[in-house]
C-alpha cells in the first residue's frame, strides 16, 4: 500500500488559545480542503491548548474527512496529551510519536510508532518523568 | 518423519472460557484460535492433527457462533473422559505407524518452532519433552516418542502435570499467551494487530493499518482510526468511532454514535447506540471490563445484545422490521398530525404606552461592549449563568 500524494506537516504555535487558533486555521485552510489531503500537525511546541485549539482540530478532521483525506497528530507535548485525553479528542486521532512517522504512516502502517495510549492505563503514560534525586556523591562535591 | 498431533481443548474447569464456550474457539482477528493452531502445525509439517475438547464446548446456547474448519477430526469428550480420549488417540497413532506425536493443549497459545523442538527431542534422545516459556512454566505443549507408551499414559494421567521421566525442557523463543482469560484473548488480537506475534488479521488492508473482512459494512460518517479490525459482515453505524486497537469480529454489530475505544467485540455481539465501550471484551451478552476486571452479563438487548446466529434468523428478523417499519412511515406520513410545534403569539403592542413602560425602573449604565449590542435604554438582567 503506496501513496504518491505530498503529506503535509504543519507545527502546531506553542498558545493554541482563540486568537492563535483561529490564526492557525486560516494558515491549514488551503491544505485542507485539497484533494484527499494528508495532513500531520506537530504538537511538539504546543505548551497551551484550550476548547478553541480542540475545536480547530475536530474543524480540520472534519474537513480532511469530506475531501477523503485524514488528518494525524505526532510529536504531543505532555501538556497536549493531557489535554487530548481529558477532552477524549485524543481518541479521534492517530497519533505518532514522529512527525516522520506520521508522515510514513499515510503510505505503510507503522505498528511500532503509533503512541500506544491504550495499553497502559493513562496516568502512567501522562506520568512526567520524575526528576532524578541527586546522588550521594553530588552532594559530597557540592 | 511421521509427526501427528493431539490438541486439547478445555481440561481446565470452567476457567479459559467466555460464556462456557472456549476461549480457544473463539477468534482472534478473523480466525479462531484453534484454526491458527492447526494451520501453524500444518506448516511445520505435521500430518495428522486430533481435536479432543471436553463436551462443554459443544452444547452452550450459543454454540454456532463459532465456525471451525469441518475438515478437522474433532473429538468430544465428556469433561471426565478427555485425558482418557487423548491416551486412546495416541495409542491409535503409535499403531498406525507415526514416529512422533506433538500433544498441546489449547490453553496456551504458543508460537513455538516446531521444527527445533523435534531437533531438540532428538538430539537428547528423551521419551517425552516438555516445552516451557522464558521462566521456565510448562507451556502445556509436548513432544512424545510413539514407542513411549508408558510415559505418554503418565502424562495424560497426571493431566499434563507431571512426567514420569524427567528430560531436559525446550525453551519457546517465540511469542506465547496464556489465554486464560478474556483480557488474554484480548491481548492477543491487540498483539497481532501490532504485528507482534503471528496472528495476521483476515481481511484486506483498506488504508494502512485499518483491516476489513468481506461483506462488512461501515457507514461513510463512521470513522475508523487504525490500528483497527473489523470482521466479516461486520456492522458500523453513522457516527460510530472506531478507535485505538479496536476488534470487531465477523457479525458484530455497532449502533449509531457509539464509540469502541481499545475493546473488542467477540463474533455476533451487537452494542447499541449512543454507548462508550472502552477497554472491554464484548460478547455473548456479557461485558468484561479488563481495567476493572469485571465481568457483568447484560440483560437489557439495546445496550448489549446478539445478533441472531443463523442467517436464516438474521433475514426474518430483517424483513420483520421492513414489514413494521413501513406502515409506522405511511401512518406517520398520512395520518398522525405534525410534531412541529407553532410559533408562540406574541402580544400585540398596545396602542397608547403606558406610564411605567415609558420610563425604565431601573437605570442600568451600559459597558462599552453592551452599548454596542444592547440600546441603554434597556436593563440586561441576566446573559450567561452569573452574568
Amino acid at each position: 500500500m503506496t501513496s504518491s500524494r505530498p503529506v503535509v506537516v504543519k507545527r502546531m504555535p506553542e498558545k493554541m488559545n482563540l486568537k492563535q487558533a483561529r490564526k492557525f486555521l486560516k494558515e491549514v485552510e488551503p491544505f485542507l480542503v485539497s484533494d484527499r489531503p494528508q495532513i500531520v500537525f506537530d504538537m511538539s511546541q504546543v505548551r497551551q491548548i484550550d476548547a478553541a485549539g480542540i475545536d480547530v482540530l475536530l474543524r480540520c478532521m472534519r474537513a480532511a474527512a469530506r475531501h477523503d483525506g485524514d488528518l494525524k497528530l505526532a510529536s504531543l507535548s505532555p501538556q497536549a496529551a493531557v489535554v487530548l485525553e481529558l477532552t477524549r479528542a485524543g481518541r479521534l486521532f492517530e497519533i505518532y510519536e514522529t512527525s516522520t512517522a506520521a508522515a510514513k504512516s499515510f503510505s505503510c502502517f507503522l505498528p511500532n510508532a503509533i503512541k500506544q495510549l491504550y495499553e497502559q492505563p493513562l496516568d502512567t503514560v501522562l506520568q512526567m518523568p520524575a526528576p532524578e534525586p541527586p546522588s550521594d556523591s553530588a552532594g559530597l562535591a557540592a | 518423519m511421521d509427526v501427528r498431533a493431539i490438541v486439547l481443548i478445555g481440561g481446565a474447569g470452567p476457567a479459559e472460557s467466555i460464556a462456557g464456550i472456549p476461549l480457544a474457539y473463539l477468534d482472534a482477528l478473523g480466525r479462531p484460535v484453534i484454526d491458527r493452531v492447526q494451520q501453524r502445525l500444518k506448516n511445520f509439517g505435521v500430518s495428522c492433527i486430533t481435536i479432543i475438547s471436553d463436551s462443554s464446548s459443544d452444547n452452550g446456547p450459543f454454540s454456532h457462533a463459532v465456525a471451525i474448519s469441518p475438515s478437522l477430526p474433532h473429538l468430544y469428550a465428556e469433561r471426565e473422559q478427555l485425558w482418557q480420549v487423548a491416551e486412546d488417540t495416541f495409542l491409535k497413532y503409535a499403531e498406525g505407524g507415526a514416529d512422533l506425536v506433538l500433544a498441546l493443549r489449547v490453553g496456551p497459545y504458543v508460537e513455538a518452532d516446531y521444527e527445533a523442538l523435534i531437533q531438540h527431542h532428538l538430539d537428547r534422545h528423551c521419551a517425552v519433552t516438555m516445552a516451557v516459556d522464558d521462566a521456565g512454566q510448562s507451556l502445556e505443549q509436548f513432544v512424545l516418542s510413539a514407542s513411549a507408551r508408558n510415559d505418554a499414559a503418565a502424562l495424560f494421567r497426571n493431566r499434563m502435570a507431571r512426567m514420569r521421566r524427567e528430560c531436559a525442557p525446550f525453551r519457546v523463543r517465540g511469542y506465547c499467551n496464556r489465554l486464560r482469560n478474556s483480557a488474554d484473548l484480548r491481548k492477543l488480537a491487540l498483539d497481532g494487530l501490532l504485528a507482534r506475534n503471528e496472528v495476521r488479521p483476515q481481511g484486506t488492508e483498506l488504508k494502512p493499518g485499518v483491516w476489513v473482512g468481506a461483506s462488512a459494512r461501515i457507514h461513510r460518517k463512521a470513522r475508523v482510526i487504525a490500528p483497527a479490525f473489523i470482521g466479516a459482515h461486520a456492522t458500523v453505524r453513522a457516527a460510530a468511532l472506531i478507535t485505538r486497537g479496536a476488534v470487531l469480529e465477523h457479525h458484530a454489530e455497532v449502533d449509531c454514535g457509539t464509540v469502541v475505544e481499545n475493546s473488542s467485540l467477540l463474533p455476533f455481539a451487537r452494542v447499541g447506540a449512543g454507548l462508550d465501550v472502552m477497554h472491554s471484551v464484548v460478547g455473548f451478552r456479557r461485558l468484561c471490563h479488563l481495567r476493572q476486571d469485571v465481568e457483568v452479563e447484560i440483560a437489557d438487548q439495546t445496550i448489549v445484545g446478539m445478533v441472531p446466529l443463523t442467517a436464516l434468523s438474521r433475514l426474518a428478523g430483517s424483513t420483520a422490521a421492513l414489514f413494521a417499519f413501513i406502515p409506522i412511515q405511511l401512518y406517520r406520513g398520512l395520518l398522525a398530525s405534525s410534531q412541529r410545534k407553532s410559533a408562540a403569539k406574541i402580544p400585540e403592542c398596545p396602542d397608547n404606552v403606558t406610564g411605567a413602560l415609558e420610563a425604565p425602573a431601573l437605570e442600568v449604565p451600559a459597558t462599552g461592549a453592551e452599548a454596542s449590542e444592547f440600546p441603554s435604554q434597556l436593563a440586561v438582567a441576566r446573559r450567561y449563568g452569573d452574568e
